[in-house]
């Protein structure tokens, strides 16, 4: 019997999940095999619906689901979160206490947007990264808002949803736009990176449109505190701003089960081979997503990119019947701008993002997304997507140039250690 | 340098943009007035990132030294709030 233990039940783990159900089929059906999806909630959302939630004004529960209508067959789901992770003894604590043994486990618990890591900012500012509940709040205080200084902040990084910030400026003047009282609202976009979009070429198309819309930017600036009561923010480089709402994305860490079970780095992020999506140091855990360490996106089509790759290996390796895959770092983050007009951010490991041109045919593709996603979940989207995205993953036979991981190493008292 | 002052080597060789700056914030973030911290780079845009951070931040940008494939930058923190 070869047990897989699936932890998280967003997108990477429930995609995950519904792949490995559909390849190993045979070996459930004939008790060979079996399929556990650990997970915390009934509710699946749709996370990158909550801009809309927070800027159109839609609905949240129309980019909400039940869990158990997206597994297939075979996917045995444990509404019970896992609390601690056990390399060792290849075992997985749940909240309630069952101890759940795997021979192969995926772990898929995403990331964490937490506010409460920036002082003041859980008080002073609303974000549309801590669920549609949240977002809605958004929506709420924009059909008050009356005039003043709208400031979008980027509070921590890495964050969900690299393009969201930016996305959230553009359709912030849009709002305001077609409310009549643009000439009422000055936006301000902070962000600590050097330019208004982090890779360069996408900046390019971003910063003209910012300036066109008047969407004031000032970079470098890594948020440090927030003063609810003065309605200022401000940064560990020493500038200040006022503001009268304040739209933040909050830092983010890594899962509590990982941060608890001792397994991630120093913002809780599981060490991953960004290749084989091979947990560092265990040969039979893998690690998907936005709770991976890996320098990429953390963005559901990641997360979905990164599960085939997680499912065929797991696979190869119960069947001993293929190859191993690499994943070849691809993203795809669509950005609205406006409009109807939307780019979207492409590359891989090996190849930046490249220039464009904002595009409906891009926008309406992006809206098209949120209806086909509770199906692409289920895997019979894979043909459609391989023809979009083109190629994704490549066999181990024939590996990219070996990567250099990001190591963090301190010395005191002026000792090198290079 | 005083005892309690650190030298902090970051090294994001492999990461492309903006892996290497974000590397520095983190670091950054963490940091005393007068730590010293060395960033390893493969990305050339790591070079005026972070020149045009120090410059920005009133942070002092040390050196830049090419070493081969990859750029070592050494700054000094001279600057933050609180």
């Amino acid at each position: 019997m070869q047990r897989v233990v699936v932890l998280g039940s967003g997108d990477g783990g429930t995609f995950t999940a519904n792949l490995l159900a559909s390849e190993l089929r045979d070996e459930i059906r004939g008790g060979l095999a079996s399929v556990q999806l650990v997970g915390e909630h009934l509710k699946h959302p749709f996370q990158p619906g909550n801009l809309d939630v927070a800027f159109k004004g839609t609905d949240p529960e129309k980019y909400i689901k039940d869990e158990t209508e997206l597994l297939r067959k075979g996917v045995d789901f444990i509404q019970d979160p896992a609390v601690k992770i056990d390399y060792a003894s290849r075992s997985v604590t749940t909240k309630s206490g069952r101890v759940l043994g795997y021979d192969f486990l995926v772990i898929a618990t995403g990331a964490v947007a937490d506010p409460s890591k920036i002082p003041g900012l859980a008080e002073g500012s609303m974000n549309f990264h801590t669920g549609g509940k949240n977002a809605e709040r958004i929506w709420q205080a924009l059909q008050k808002f009356e005039g003043g200084t709208v400031v979008v902040a980027i509070a921590g990084t890495p964050h969900k949803c690299p393009p969201s910030p930016d996305e959230a400026a553009f359709m912030l003047d849009e709002f305001f736009r077609k409310r009549g009282i643009r000439d009422k609202v000055k936006i301000k976009f902070l962000t600590p990176y050097p330019r208004p979009y982090p890779a360069e070429k996408i900046s390019k198309i971003v910063e003209p449109m910012f300036q066109e819309k008047g969407i004031e930017v000032s970079t470098f600036f890594n948020v440090d505190t927030v003063d609810p009561k003065e309605r200022r923010i401000y940064s560990l480089e020493g500038e200040a701003f006022d503001y009268d709402m304040l739209i933040a994305v909050p830092p983010h860490h890594g899962a509590d089960v990982v941060i608890n079970s001792g397994i991630g780095d120093q913002d809780g992020y599981v060490p991953t081979d960004r290749g084989t999506m091979r947990v560092i140091g265990q040969e039979n855990a893998y690690c998907i997503g936005d709770a991976t360490n890996i320098p990429v996106s953390k963005s559901g089509v990641v997360a979905h990119l990164q599960s085939v790759v997680v499912a065929h290996n797991i696979v190869a390796e119960i069947e001993k019947s293929r190859d191993f895959l690499e994943y070849n770092g691809r993203i795809n983050c669509p950005m609205e701008v406006g409009q109807h007009r939307a780019i979207f951010v492409s590359a891989t490991y090996t190849s930046p993002p490249t220039d464009q041109t904002p595009s409906m045919v891009k926008y309406y593709m992006k809206r098209s997304f949120a209806m086909i996603y509770w199906r692409a979940l289920n895997g019979s989207l894979e043909r459609v997507f391989d023809l979009f995205f083109g190629k994704t993953r490549f066999p181990l036979s024939k590996p990219p140039e070996p990567e250099k991981k990001i190591e963090v190493k301190v010395t005191e008292g002026g000792k090198m250690d290079a | 340098m005083s005892a309690t002052e650190q030298h902090k080597v970051i090294d994001s060789r492999g990461s492309f943009c903006p892996g290497p700056i974000t590397d520095l914030f983190k670091a950054y973030r963490s940091a005393q007035l007068g730590d010293v911290i060395e960033l390893l780079a493969t990305d050339p845009a790591a070079r005026a990132d972070v020149t045009a951070w120090a410059q920005k931040s009133g942070n002092e940008l040390v050196d830049i030294i090419d070493e081969q494939g990859y750029l070592r930058i050494v700054i000094k923190i001279t600057k933050k709030r609180g």
